[in-house]
């Protein structure tokens, strides 16, 4: 997937240049897919108390954001590309990682902790598929890479900072709908493999409790499972009977399970357990 | 006209040499103007480069699931007017598919139109409601300029589906300038088989019911779109040796030879329609002739910056307004917009796509 | 007082553990079905002719020993297959 991207915002420059360092620079004369722009609004905003908006080739699809919040709005916006477009795929509001050949998928609705356990896993021998959008070949039943950056809201940027002192992370902003956000650097390994699908082998529903006790992997059924994953997809109702098949014989050869866990380490090591 | 997408729906087999530029030029175009699926369907057994290729295979994936959509929504309405005896009339997308017509495929299908008799609008609005769909725009002037004034009811969605469904009494305005005798057309109207209680237009009030449509409404926001549906039209329908002339009397009789003359005229230009040269003849007078094209051929291409220039903006105003006084006389046009303007719009979140 | 399932041309079942998980082209809506519920839809989509809730509670039975109030158990579920629009209630001439 290749997406043109103009902007006169510094702070897109320096986004782009740290958090998509490892991402190949296409020729001008390679089939962009999308055509974004993320502009400062015509009109007195410019000035007063300015803002920032995401133009999908030429139509801004939503309001303008405060005008510090030009990264976060570049990568909401690709998401929404991707969301809004990608039909070919079965799309899941998912994480996806991958290792030995076999992949991980975690559904979860926001708040859940999906993206910090993405972040924690990839920096622990799992490769990055995707941190919000797990894209479903219904051809192969593969889970398709869009390794981009890992979003983290408030407390986890700290977190995963101690985590993985290793990890690469952009400008903090404050203030957005999320709260304080920030973008984590895909690993060089994810983005190099970005041609790689992986046929997914678990699905996990992550919870995280402050108050549990220990980290709890726990069976989950099937037919749950199978409708978590149809809640959770974007776009199930547009694939109909073809989705339906999609995600039952995905569900079929994948074993199902929740996780409850107040601590991050604990998680990573239950999570270990399912090998 | 160097638009790509106008040019690709002129001649499918031309893409093949095309360089990526065009491509993506198109691909954008196709988006804009709701042709993306339709241009999948035609270039269906042509070799496509993989990247232009997933936008329109993903575009083929959302036509199928409206189309799918429309279905269901059909057999719901039919459901709930079963017992009011009135015929149901199904009226552009959802008479198309449920006719099986090549012009539904790839096709992007919304609401549902129907057209019933306007004596029975009063029960048909009372099986509607009982079965859970509900008016919207309940502003008293909305409610009139659609009751009083138009063709049609305030469009009614329902409550638990969403959908939207519109119910037509004609195919023109009341207060317009054209005022097509609605009982010809439900006396031709054709059975559906195997649907007891549904049928479409005769295949020639088809196509001038898309040529009202197209050149008596206030927007051109799917001009293309709406030319593309009466080029397929045209083409399947002329299979027929006797449709061209048939077509040209049933005008005659509606009293809707100008907008066929225009439908014609720029399927002809744009869209390469095989119209036989004695229908191109027209009785627009040459000054007028001129003006209309420079309006009509700027406003029917593709809403991209691409494909306009600096006079297409008011090209499109100008016809906005001339759409609206086709449909209202000067007095009630001019107490329509002024209404219009002084009425605070609640604000919309800008949502993507339908 | 017959029920009969939806056409089963137009549903698409999958089963997991007991648990069956629906997809109805009718509705175009996907639905997750107890073993209990599932068993009712499965028994009425292997009778086209219909069933009252007493033949559905005695096809169940078979075979199980323990007594139970079938009809109160089924009742409610077919009320929701109708509500749902899997299964509904038939008239006593056979299906046309």
């Amino acid at each position: 997937m290749v997406t043109s991207i103009r902007s006169t915002l510094p702070e897109i420059a320096r986004g782009i240049a740290l958090l998509y360092a490892e991402h190949p620079v296409e020729a001008d004369e390679a089939f962009a897919d999308f055509q974004v722009r993320i502009a400062r609004p015509r009109g007195l905003r410019r000035w007063v108390r300015p803002q920032v908006q995401f133009q999908f080739d030429g139509t801004p699809p939503f309001h303008p954001l405060p005008g510090d919040q030009a990264f976060p709005i570049l990568e909401w916006g690709l998401n929404w590309c991707v969301s809004a477009h990608c039909h070919q795929y079965l799309i899941v509001h998912a994480a996806a990682v991958e290792r030995a050949g076999q992949a991980l998928l975690l559904p979860a609705p926001p708040g859940s902790g999906k993206s910090t356990l993405c972040a924690a896993l990839v920096h622990r021998g799992w490769r990055l598929l995707s941190d919000e959008l797990a894209l479903l070949d219904p051809a192969t039943h593969a889970i398709v890479p869009l390794a981009r950056p890992v979003s983290l809201k408030n407390a986890s940027i700290e977190l995963i900072r101690r985590f993985a002192p290793e990890a690469v992370l952009g400008e903090t902003v404050h203030d957005t709908l999320k709260g304080s956000v920030a973008h984590m650097k895909p690993p060089q390994d994810a983005v190099r493999r970005s041609l790689e699908p992986a046929a997914p082998r678990w699905i996990v529903m992550p919870r995280y409790e402050a108050r549990a006790a220990a980290a709890r992997l726990t069976p989950l059924a099937r037919g749950q499972a199978f409708m978590q994953l149809a809640d959770s997809a974007f776009n199930y109702h547009l694939h109909g009977r073809a989705g339906f098949e999609l995600l039952a014989d995905v569900v079929e050869g994948c074993e199902c399970f929740e996780l409850a866990y107040a601590n991050l380490e604990e998680a990573l090591a239950a999570l270990e357990g399912m090998q | 006209m160097t638009s790509p997408l106008i040019a690709a729906l002129r001649d499918p087999a031309a893409v093949r040499s095309w360089s990526v530029p065009q491509w993506e030029r198109l691909i954008r175009q196709a988006r804009s103007a709701d042709l993306l699926s339709r241009l999948a369907h035609l270039l269906a057994e042509t070799a496509i480069p993989p990247g232009p290729r997933r936008h329109l295979v993903a575009a083929q994936v959302t036509a199928g699931a409206q189309a799918e959509a429309v279905q269901r929504e059909v057999a719901h309405v039919a459901r709930a007017l079963a017992s009011t005896g009135v015929d149901v009339i199904l009226l552009k997308g959802a008479a198309y598919l449920l006719a099986g017509l090549p012009v539904s495929r790839g096709r992007v299908f919304n609401d549902v139109d129907i057209l019933v008799p306007r004596e029975a609008l009063p029960r048909v609005e009372a099986a509607l409601m009982l079965h859970g769909w509900a008016g919207s725009h309940h502003h008293p002037h909305d409610q009139r300029y659609y009751r009083e004034w138009m063709h049609e009811l305030p469009p009614l969605r329902h409550l638990a589906r969403e959908s939207v469904l519109d119910v037509h009494h004609a195919i023109a305005p009341l207060t317009g300038r054209f005022r097509p005798d609605s009982a010809k057309l439900i006396a031709a109207a054709r059975a559906l088989e195997g649907q007891p209680r549904l049928k479409v237009l005769a295949p020639v009030d088809m196509v001038l019911h898309a040529a009202a449509h197209l050149f008596l409404n206030e927007e051109l926001t799917h001009g293309l779109r709406d030319l593309a549906d009466l080029d397929a039209l045209l083409r399947d329908f002329a299979r027929e040796a006797s449709f061209w002339s048939a077509l040209e009397e049933r005008a005659h009789e509606l009293d809707l030879s100008l907008p066929l003359q225009y439908a014609l005229r720029y399927c002809a230009r744009l869209l390469a329609t095989p119209v036989p040269e004695q229908y191109l003849k027209d009785s627009i007078p040459v000054w007028k002739r001129g003006l209309l094209d420079a309006l009509y051929l700027r406003a029917l291409q593709p809403h991209h910056p691409d494909a306009s220039d600096r006079f297409t903006p008011l090209a499109r105003a100008l016809l906005y307004l001339r759409g609206h006084w086709l449909r209202l006389p000067p007095h009630l046009l001019l107490y329509h917009l002024t209404v219009k303007a002084l009425r605070k719009r609640p604000e919309e979140p800008l949502t993507q796509g339908r | 007082m017959r029920w009969r399932s939806v056409d089963s041309n137009l549903l698409m079942l999958r089963e997991f553990d007991g648990e069956l998980v629906v997809r109805n082209d009718v509705t175009g809506s996907t639905h997750l079905l107890d073993p209990l519920a599932a068993e009712v839809l499965r028994t009425l989509i292997a009778a086209p002719e219909g069933l009252t809730a007493a033949e559905l509670g005695a096809r169940l039975a078979e075979g199980i020993e323990e007594q139970a109030d079938w009809s109160a158990l089924i009742e409610p579920t077919l009320m929701e297959f109708q509500r749902l629009g899997l299964a509904e209630r038939a008239s006593s001439a056979s299906p046309s």
